[in-house]
C-alpha cells in the first residue's frame, strides 16, 4: 500500500496574516516513511510542524494538509484534538516542558489516556520496558524535574506511543540533549518505526540525525523546501547551492 | 501583531493626554481659578452651581471650582514629589542590595519585609499621628512603606541582570561595581521600575487624600480634595455639590493615572 | 627522535595559563555538587585546548574558575608562572578575557556596539575600525545594538572586544552552540585566524567532540568533574584511552 498518509500541498503559512513563513511546502509519507525536514533557524521548519498538529494560531493562506485522506488544513476544536494523540503523536523539543515539572508522570499519563476515554494504564511501562528500562514503573513514579533529559525524552517518545499513532511530529526532539543520549533516542525512535511501522516527520538542524534516520530528506530555507530528495541523492549529489554549503560546515572529526 | 501595537500605543497616547491636561490644569490653577479660593463670604454660603461659582461654594461661601483647581497642585504636585522620591530611593536601596548582596541585603529586606507586613494606610495613619498634621507629615507617613515597593522591584531586577554574560564581561573588562551600576544595570532596570512609579501614583493619590480626609493630612484652610470632602461631608444633604466635585475631581484623576500606568504596562509588554 | 625534539619544544614553551588541583563544590537543595575534582591542566603560548564533556561534566565551570569569576575551592592558578588563585575578574581580565555562548547577552542591549567596544578596552575609534575589519566584519555594524545583528555578528564582536583589551587567553564558553552551522564554521575558522595573527592561546569549551577536533591541538575530556582522557587532539581521537572518550567518539552522529 503506498497510499500517503500524509499529503503537504503547496502550503503557505504565516502568522501574522501577511507575510509567509513558510511558503509552497509540498511533500509526501507514507506509512512507515521517514522524512527529515533540515533547516537552520528561522528557516520555517518548527512553524511546518506546527501547522500540521494545529494547536497554534497559526494562519494558513493557502494549501492542503491531508492525512489518511482527511483534510486537516482547517479542522479546529475537537475533532483536531481527538486526531492529535490518537492518530498523530508529538515529541518536543524540550522534554521537560511538555511534562508538568512537579507531577508524577504516570499521573499526568493516566489523564492524557483519560481525555481520550482510554485506560490501559500499564501501556506507557511496557512501552518503556521495551526501550530497555526494566524498572519503569520506577522511573513513572519519578516527577520530571527529577530525571535527565534523555529520560524525559525517552517518556515522552513511550507517551506519545501510548496510543499507537500512525505518525510522529517531531520537533528537534534530540537537539537538547547530550550527544551520548540524542544517538539513543534517535535508535528509539528507528526502533519503533521499524515494529510499528509509524511514519515520523522530523525536523533537525542537525544533518547527522537526518542521514542516520531519514527515508527521504527536505533541505529548507526562508520558508521554502530547496532541496527534496532520497537520502543518498541529497549526501551525494547535492543538486543545491545551500545544501551544499550544509554538507560542507557540518563539523568533522580530524583523524 | 502591528495592528494590536498600533492600538495599544494609541491608548497611552490618550491617557499620557488626559493625564498631561491634568497636570496642566493643576499647575495653572492660580490663573485659571475664577474666584479667590480663600476668600470666604457670608452672602454666598451654600450656594448651588451657577455661572459666577460653577462648581457652587461650601460652608463658608468659598468657590468650590476655585478651591478644586487650586486643590489639584497640592494633591497633584504631593503625589509626584512623594513618588519621586521614594522611586529615587527605593531604586537606589533595591540596586545595591541586588547587585552586592551579603548582610546590607539581607538588613534592608527584613525591613522592607517589616514594612510590608502591616496594611500601608494603618502604617501610615499612626505615622502621620505620631508627626501631628501637615502635609510634609503625611508624605512621610506615605513614604516610609513606599520605597520598598521600588527597592524590592530594582532589587529583583538587578538579580536577574547581574547574571546576563553582558556584566560578567564588564567585569571581566576591568570595570568597577559603581560603574557598572551605574551604566549597566541602571538603564535597564529603569523602564520597569519607572512604569512601576506610574502605577503607584493613583494609590499614592487615594493616600494623600485619604490622610488628609481624615485630618491628618494638610492643614485646615489649605485647599485638598481630601480635606475638603471631610469638611463638606457634615452638610452633603444641604449642598452635595461641595461633596461631590472634589469627590469627582478625586476619582478622575486616579482613574486617568492608573489608566496611563496599564496602559503602558501594556505597551511594554506588546512591545517584547 | 623527532619525539625528542618535540619534547624539548615543550619544555622550552612555558606554559602560560596552568591550574593544578583545582576543586570546586556546589551545596543546593540537600544536594552536593563536585563540578571540579582534583582537575589540572596547562595552556601554552599560541595553542588551542579544547576541553569536551556533556552537560554536567564541569567543563562551563572550569572556565569560569579560570577566568576568576568563581573561586576555587582548593588548588593553584598560574599565568606565566604567577599565581593568582582568588583573583576577581577585574584582575584576572588584564590577561584573559571570556567568549560566551549567549552572543546577544554578551552585550549591553542599549548601547551600541561601538559604545560597548569603547565602554569595554578603551580603545579609539581607529583600533576599534581595525578590529572590526579582523574579525571580518564592517563599519556600518558599529552603530547598531545588538539585537540587529545576527548571532554569527555579534559573536565576532564579543571576539573583536575581548582582542582589544590585547589578552593572552581567551576563553571561549560553547561560543557556537547557538549558532547555524554554516555560522559555527565561520566562527571556528575566525578563532584560528586570530590565533595567528595575534597571538594568543585558546581554550575551547563545547560538547562537541568533532568540532573540537577541527581546530585543537590538544584535547581534555571532562566527566563528572574529572579529567577522564587527555592529549594531543589526534591521539585522543585516534587512540582514545579511556572508555567514556570511546563512547563519546561512538556516539558522534557525522555525515
Amino acid at each position: 500500500m503506498s497510499e500517503a498518509l500524509l499529503q503537504i500541498k503547496q502550503l503557505n503559512a504565516s502568522y501574522d496574516g501577511d507575510t509567509d513563513v513558510i511558503r509552497d511546502v509540498c511533500f509526501e509519507l507514507t506509512p512507515g516513511e521517514i522524512i527529515c525536514i533540515v533547516g537552520e533557524s528561522g528557516s520555517g521548519k518548527s512553524t511546518l510542524i506546527k501547522a500540521i498538529h494545529g494547536m497554534s494560531d497559526l494562519i494558513i493562506s493557502k494549501g492542503q494538509i491531508l492525512f489518511d485522506g482527511r483534510d486537516l488544513t482547517h479542522m479546529k476544536g475537537n475533532p483536531r484534538r481527538e486526531l492529535l494523540g490518537t492518530e498523530i503523536g508529538l515529541i518536543p523539543q524540550d522534554p521537560a516542558a511538555s511534562f508538568n515539572p512537579i507531577r508524577r508522570f504516570d499521573v499526568q499519563l493516566k489523564e492524557a489516556l483519560a481525555s481520550h476515554s482510554r485506560k490501559d494504564e500499564g501501556k506507557a511501562a511496557e512501552i518503556l520496558e521495551k526501550m530497555g528500562m526494566p524498572d519503569s514503573r520506577a522511573v513513572l513514579h519519578n516527577r520530571p524535574f527529577e530525571v535527565s533529559g534523555g529520560m524525559n525524552q525517552r517518556i515522552a517518545i513511550a507517551a506519545a506511543m501510548m496510543f499507537a499513532p500512525r505518525l510522529l511530529l517531531c520537533d528537534e526532539a534530540t537537539s537538547a540533549l547530550d550527544v551520548t543520549t540524542a544517538g539513543s533516542v534517535v535508535d528509539e525512535l528507528l526502533r519503533i518505526r521499524k515494529e510499528q511501522g509509524t511514519a515520523i516527520l522530523m525536523v533537525t538542524h542537525h544533518l547527522g540525525i537526518a542521514k542516520r534516520m531519514a527515508d527521504q530528506i527536505g533541505i529548507m530555507k526562508n520558508g521554502k523546501i530547496v532541496e527534496y530528495g532520497n537520502v543518498r541523492q541529497i549526501f551525494e549529489a547535492p543538486s543545491h547551492e545551500y545544501t551544499r554549503n550544509l554538507i560542507r560546515d557540518v563539523p568533522r572529526l580530524k583523524r | 501583531m502591528d495592528k494590536k501595537k498600533k492600538q495599544l500605543k494609541r491608548k497611552v497616547m490618550i491617557a499620557a493626554a488626559c493625564a498631561g491636561v491634568l497636570v496642566v490644569l493643576a499647575l495653572l490653577s492660580g490663573v485659571i481659578a475664577p474666584n479667590d479660593p480663600y476668600a470666604t463670604n457670608a452672602a454666598l454660603i451654600r450656594k448651588g452651581p451657577s455661572a459666577a461659582y460653577l462648581f457652587g461654594t461650601d460652608n463658608l461661601g468659598r468657590c468650590v471650582l476655585s478651591r478644586v483647581l487650586v486643590g489639584a497642585r497640592t494633591t497633584i504636585a504631593a503625589t509626584f514629589i512623594l513618588v519621586a522620591i521614594s522611586f529615587v530611593i527605593g531604586i537606589l536601596v533595591g540596586m545595591l542590595c541586588g547587585f552586592y548582596g551579603g548582610i546590607v541585603d539581607e538588613v534592608m529586606m527584613r525591613i522592607a519585609d517589616l514594612m510590608l507586613a502591616f496594611p500601608q494606610m494603618v502604617v501610615a495613619i499612626a505615622v502621620a499621628g505620631i508627626l501631628g498634621g501637615g502635609l510634609g507629615g503625611a508624605m512621610i507617613a506615605l513614604g516610609i512603606t513606599m520605597w520598598t515597593s521600588f527597592a524590592r522591584l530594582a532589587r529583583s531586577h538587578t538579580l536577574s541582570i547581574k547574571n546576563e554574560p553582558y556584566i560578567q564581561a564588564a567585569r571581566l573588562l576591568g570595570k568597577s561595581g559603581p560603574r557598572i551600576l551605574l551604566i549597566h544595570i541602571m538603564p535597564n532596570i529603569l523602564e520597569p521600575v519607572l512604569i512601576n512609579a506610574l502605577t503607584q501614583i493613583g494609590t499614592t493619590m487615594i493616600g494623600i487624600s485619604g490622610l488628609s480626609f481624615l485630618g491628618l493630612g494638610v492643614v485646615a484652610p489649605q485647599a485638598e480634595w481630601g480635606s475638603m470632602i471631610n469638611e463638606a461631608r457634615a452638610y452633603i444633604q444641604i449642598a452635595p455639590w461641595a461633596v461631590l466635585f472634589p469627590a469627582a475631581a478625586t476619582v478622575i484623576t486616579i482613574i486617568v493615572f492608573n489608566y496611563l500606568g496599564d496602559a503602558v504596562m501594556e505597551y511594554r509588554k506588546a512591545d517584547q | 627522535m623527532t619525539e625528542m625534539k618535540a619534547d624539548i619544544m615543550q619544555m622550552n614553551r612555558q606554559p602560560v595559563l596552568s591550574g593544578s588541583n583545582l576543586n570546586k563544590t556546589y551545596h543546593s537543595g540537600g544536594r552536593t555538587v563536585h563540578p571540579l575534582q582534583n582537575v589540572s591542566f596547562e595552556v601554552c603560548p599560541g595553542e588551542i585546548l579544547g576541553i569536551v564533556g556533556e552537560s554536567g561534566s564541569g567543563k562551563s565551570t572550569l572556565l569560569r574558575v579560570i577566568s576568576g569569576l568563581e573561586c576555587p575551592d582548593s588548588g593553584v592558578l598560574t599565568y606565566k608562572g604567577f599565581h593568582y588563585h582568588g583573583y576577581g575578574p577585574e584582575k584576572t581580565g588584564k590577561f584573559l578575557q571570556m567568549i560566551f555562548q549567549n552572543a546577544y547577552g554578551s552585550f549591553d542591549p542599549r548601547m551600541t556596539m561601538e559604545r560597548s567596544l569603547r565602554e569595554g578596552s578603551g580603545a579609539d575609534r581607529q583600533e576599534i575600525l581595525r578590529m572590526i575589519c579582523e574579525v571580518g566584519l564592517t563599519e556600518d555594524l558599529l552603530e547598531r545594538k545588538p539585537r540587529h545583528l545576527s548571532g554569527g555578528q555579534c559573536q565576532r564582536m564579543s571576539i573583536a572586544r575581548a582582542l582589544l583589551t590585547h589578552a593572552q587567553i581567551l576563553l571561549c564558553d560553547e561560543i557556537t552552540s547557538a549558532l547555524d552551522v554554516t555560522t559555527q564554521a565561520q566562527v571556528i575558522k575566525l578563532l584560528t585566524e586570530v590565533r595567528a595573527a595575534e597571538d594568543v592561546s585558546i581554550i575551547l569549551v563545547s560538547h562537541d567532540l568533532a568540532l573540537v577536533s577541527m581546530i585543537c591541538d590538544r584535547i581534555m575530556v571532562m566527566q563528572d568533574g574529572y579529567i577522564v582522557d587527555q592529549g594531543k587532539t589526534e591521539d585522543v581521537i585516534n587512540a582514545p584511552s579511556d572508555y567514556y572518550t570511546r563512547k563519546l567518539l561512538n556516539s558522534i552522529i557525522s555525515v
